[in-house]
């Protein structure tokens, strides 16, 4: 990205082309004072208190103001200081003060800043006007007289969440907020979620203390106390007070258990003295095919016999994705965190269970806190820039790795791409990037769960969900530089951004990793199309309806020739460690039975928020549990047909009490059928001795299905025959012309 | 098994063994008076004892089902096909004559499992496709008993709208007590009393004591009105014409639970046909190749 150079207050600072004039002097530690600008917000420029010299001939506001080069800016001159003092004043004059935010917690922006440049009482008149109240919410109040017009709640609403409640009503003297069509707050339909309040820098929207969220086991942290840390420096004071009690500080002796993987929670821990340990205590295994010394006997039997041959994509990752700013490594899934840093976003964002037991190693004191304090303190950047640094430093480079395609990079190459990579947050809900557009990224999903669409006139087909390890965007880029899909946050969502002249850099730099992601690229499009192809294929009204068209593989048993010798049921459950993953039970089609097993659908909702990405999909069709699965049952609770079921294990894990020692645990853990991904064939029809049990891909299979019967339409005098057949059950059935299940 | 076009390979295979086997037969049988002990009489023994094996070998395929030894359905294909050649494997090489007292046994067992597979073979042929339409509600066979145990206790809610239900039924209590979901969820588990006359309530409350209640404690009894559909279509339709139209609903349902009761009824039935001969043909294949393996041995060496 090209370089900018220009003077502020004399220093010289270069920043990155496109930089605003105020976040130029931000980064360099020139302090400019400002009302209607967040580092959160698109700036505005509205209330000009940020407005600095840039050697024009008038003032401009830089926050809006893109720094250029040889660009001399002042900051703090006198011509500067003296516009200032004239915008504050004149705002201080139609200002209520002390307003209510002053008066309960001391942090009015207007006043701070009034204060600061020296301005009592001002010297014009007050409005003769009046803006009025709005009590009407239960939750906010409204003093439209304190309201500066600075539209940084418009934006919050707006923008941050997407509420679209408030803007603005009235011209002249009348302006102001309006919520909906100028309706009371109370009446319109804002749901209270506190955005504009906390985005407020004056006392127009308060707090009325209604709400109070409480969290127990901790001591409550005042506001003063909070306002100490530097993370929660630049955090509105009302809003702390609203939330007094959703930030605790909780003590934890060395030793002590703070979370346990598995567990729902709805909090996140920021580390303030200590350290701990975090680890995964389920044991590995237990939940893949053919564990154990049985499953190598029955490989070497299949090997010895030669009938088998094993499937290719049994690629292990090396690490596992957590939620906390370290990764794990599979082969020991243990780590450290200490002071300033945090984990749990993912919970305390978006609910998912917890995905890993932390331990304090010394002595520890920490934050709890619920979403509404993270969200607000995450949207601090120094906090984030911290986060972040403790990310790029820990946890890019594996996660960089992590992607099959990079994982033969150079380590520089590696390095100097994290340094470059952009951190991105999104919302559920937010577009990443839509179809047809400007290929300009690629993405590695660092915390969340997006969805990839394809737009068709029938409407939008779900392509993939990705969660954390996952990556897209490479299709745009190496093809004609065009999105080919649309993908959107499904919650909270943190992306690494890699900038595509970087990506292609990289291409170029290394011609083997061009070569393998064209045949990516290629393989996801193929895939793709078969999706498409699959969706597009004939109708079937009944099958539609209950969702068998969406999926990619069903366990179809031909009620005809099954004896309900349950042969298949015990196969499966030979097969993985006796527990069984298909119910000889389920939804009647014709003469077939569509099995309880699963159907590897092609929209896996069961993957939607698996906190340790252990349900995933390998680059085969089938979708496996892998063995650190926590046991936490959300992809079972997700399965729409309840093809993923808890089982217990017992496991030996380290006894606590005893150092050294083991205890038996029981300990649940997610099964579901993975086509047995070790064999040629899923054992439950090879096994079946009768010709009953087939895996069929569904659209291939009832588009023959629904040919042999237009022919048996046509010739009615087979369908007499048949029906005869069925009827009497004396008269062998003709079969097909041709055989539905030569589709699979 | 059903057997299909798909067979047909096996079927002529089994056809080529048999034909060469006749062919050697027949100038073996011109020639001389044929016995076991002879050099073709021994290799048809061996022939058929092999075949006799290597179907016995299906049994033990099932108890490996992962091991990638052969599709269970070729080894089905191979025992039914193979199989059937034992028998006439075997009547060559006795020369179609019983012999003494093993090898008379040996005949009638071998005739015995011959039929026996063969009656198996018409089953599991016929009955699977009778069961899927005559048992659209079918279930796992080992959950029947608590499906019925589910329909009493659903029946128990149901009839509690139209009537008290005596304390002196204890089954229904424990039912209750057991029940799974309500066949109508939207409707209250207990519901409220239907409004009627005094006697239509106790019509109803005698009519569910005396014949409802009894079919769902023994729904496999064949005395019951319930137990024949096309009574108790007649039975519920007579109840109908007698009960208000607000009972019509519940009366609906008890129906449907009867009618339920009936198909596992058929299930249980079909499903004993369809394994129950096993009963006869394992044990007696057992005992064929342990007596055809002395047999052999005794032959041999004596």
């Amino acid at each position: 990205m090209k370089q900018i150079d220009l003077t502020i207050d004399g220093t010289p600072v270069t920043v990155a082309e496109g930089t605003t004039v105020f976040d130029a002097a931000r980064i360099h530690g020139i302090s400019i004072p400002v009302l209607c600008h967040q580092q959160n917000e698109r700036p505005a420029g509205v209330c000009r208190v940020c407005s600095v010299d840039c050697g024009e001939k008038v003032l401009q506001a830089s926050c809006v103001r893109p720094a250029e080069n040889g660009m001399k800016v002042q900051t703090d001159s006198e011509k500067v200081r003296k516009a200032r003092r004239m915008i504050v004043e004149l705002l201080m004059s139609d200002h209520p003060s002390p307003c209510a935010r002053q008066r309960h917690s001391g942090d009015c922006e207007l006043e701070t800043i009034a204060k600061a440049e020296g301005i009592g009482a001002p010297r014009f008149a007050k409005r003769i006007s009046p803006r009025g109240q709005d009590d009407s919410s239960l939750v906010i109040s409204v003093d439209h007289e304190a309201c500066i017009l600075c539209d940084r709640c418009i934006r919050g609403c707006d923008e941050i969440r997407h509420n679209n409640v408030l803007g603005r009503g009235g011209k002249g003297y009348g302006a102001g907020i309006a919520f909906d069509l100028n309706l009371p707050m109370g009446n319109s339909s804002c749901v209270s979620c506190g955005e504009c309040m906390v985005s407020c820098p004056t006392g127009a929207l308060t707090n009325k203390s209604v709400v109070r969220t409480v969290l127990p086991n901790g001591v409550p942290v005042a506001v003063e106390e909070l306002k100490q840390l530097p993370y929660f420096q630049n955090v509105s004071g009302t809003f702390l007070e609203l939330n007094a009690n959703a930030v605790i500080k909780r003590h934890f002796k060395a030793g002590e258990i703070i979370c346990r993987e598995g567990d729902y929670g709805s909090t996140a821990f920021f580390i303030l003295e200590g350290k701990v340990e975090i680890f995964l205590s389920t044991p590995m295994a237990h939940v893949s095919t053919d564990g154990g010394a049985s499953g190598f006997i029955r490989k070497l039997t299949s090997r010895l016999t030669g009938a088998d041959r094993q499937k290719p994509d049994r690629d292990r990752p090396r690490s596992i994705s957590i939620d906390a700013s370290v990764d794990l490594a599979y082969d020991n899934p243990v780590a450290e965190l200490g002071e300033g840093d945090l984990f749990g976003e993912m919970t305390c964002m978006s609910m998912y269970p917890r995905s890993a037991t932390v331990r304090a190693s010394t002595d520890c004191v920490m934050l709890e806190m619920l979403r509404n304090v993270l969200d607000v303190i995450q949207r601090n950047k120094t906090l984030r820039e911290k986060l972040e640094a403790n990310y790029r430093k820990r946890a890019l480079d594996d996660h960089l790795r992590t992607v099959p395609l990079f994982s033969s990079l150079s380590p520089e190459f590696i390095e100097s791409l994290a340094s470059k990579a952009e951190l991105v947050r999104l919302s559920n809900g937010d577009v990443i990037c839509r179809q047809g557009e400007v290929a300009d990224a690629f993405y590695l999903v660092r915390i969340g769960f997006v969805k990839i669409t394809e737009e068709h006139p029938g409407g939008d087909l779900v392509l993939a969900y990705l969660g954390k390890g996952g990556y897209f965007g490479e299709i745009g880029l190496l093809a004609n530089g065009l999105r080919t899909a649309t993908v959107t946050a499904l919650d909270h969502v943190e992306l690494v951004r890699i900038d595509g002249a970087d990506f292609m850099e990289m291409l170029t730099r290394f011609p083997a990793i061009a070569r393998e992601l064209t045949a990516v690229a290629r393989e996801r499009e193929q895939q793709n199309s078969r999706h498409m192809a699959a969706v597009t294929g004939i109708s079937l009204d009944s099958f539609l309806t209950q969702g068998l068209m969406e999926s990619n593989s069903l366990l179809l048993i031909d009620l005809d020739k099954c004896t309900r010798c349950d042969n298949c049921v015990r196969a499966c459950a030979d097969a993985h460690d006796g527990v069984t993953r298909l119910i000889r039970e389920g939804l009647r089609f014709d003469n077939y039975l569509v099995a309880t097993s699963c159907r590897q659908c092609r929209d896996p909702l069961c993957m939607v928020g698996c906190p340790v990405g252990s349900i995933r999909r390998r680059n085969s069709l089938e979708i496996v549990i892998e063995d650190w699965c926590v046991g936490c049952g959300l992809c079972a609770q997700n399965c729409p047909y309840g093809n993923i079921n808890m089982h217990p294990f017992e496991v030996m894990v380290k006894d606590l009490a005893q150092p050294g020692g083991q205890k038996a645990v029981v300990k649940p853990k997610a099964t579901s059928c993975d086509l047995c991904a070790d064999h040629a064939e899923p054992s439950c029809v090879y096994a079946c001795p009768h010709d009953a049990a087939h895996r069929v891909e569904p659209n291939q299979f009832f588009k023959v299905y629904a040919e042999t019967k237009i022919a048996e339409r046509d010739s009615p005098a087979t369908v007499r025959d048949l029906t005869a057949a069925k009827q009497t059950g004396t008269i062998a059935r003709s079969p097909h012309p041709r055989d539905p299940r030569s589709a699979h | 098994m059903r057997i299909d076009k798909s067979h047909r390979p096996w079927m002529i295979a089994a056809l080529v063994v048999l034909g060469v086997a006749l062919a050697g037969y027949v100038p073996y049988a011109l020639g001389t008076r044929p016995r076991g002990g002879s050099v073709p009489g021994l290799i048809y023994g061996l022939a058929g004892y092999g075949m006799m094996l290597f179907a016995g070998l299906l049994g033990a395929r099932k108890k490996v089902p992962v091991w990638r030894l052969g599709r269970a359905q070729s080894w089905m294909r191979g025992h039914v096909w193979f199989g059937l050649l034992t028998l006439p494997m075997i009547l060559f090489h006795s020369g179609f004559s019983f012999g003494g007292p093993l090898t008379s046994l040996l005949m009638a067992l071998l005739i015995l499992v011959f039929l026996s597979g063969l009656a198996g073979a018409a089953i599991q042929h016929f009955v699977p496709g009778m069961m899927t339409s005559m048992v659209p509600l079918e279930t796992i066979y080992e959950q029947i008993p608590r499906v019925r145990d589910q329909l009493r206790a659903e029946a128990d809610k149901l009839v509690r709208s139209l009537f008290t239900v005596p304390d002196s039924v204890p089954e229904l209590t424990l039912a209750a007590a057991a029940s799974g979901p309500s066949r109508d969820p939207g409707k209250s588990d207990a519901g409220e009393m239907i409004e009627m006359e005094v006697a239509e309530r106790e019509y109803a409350g005698g009519v569910y004591r005396d014949t409802v209640l009894p079919f769902l404690r023994n729904p496999e009894s064949r005395r019951s009105v319930l137990a024949d559909q096309g009574k108790a279509e007649t039975f519920f339709e007579a109840l109908r014409r007698k009960m208000p139209p607000a009972t019509h609903e519940v009366l609906a349902d008890l129906e449907n639970i009867c009618e339920e009761e009936r198909q596992l009824t058929r299930q249980r039935r079909l499903y004993l046909w369809l394994h129950g001969w096993l009963l006869v043909h394992v044990p007696l294949s057992v005992a064929l190749i342990v007596l055809g393996g002395v047999h052999a041995v005794v032959a041999l060496r004596y």
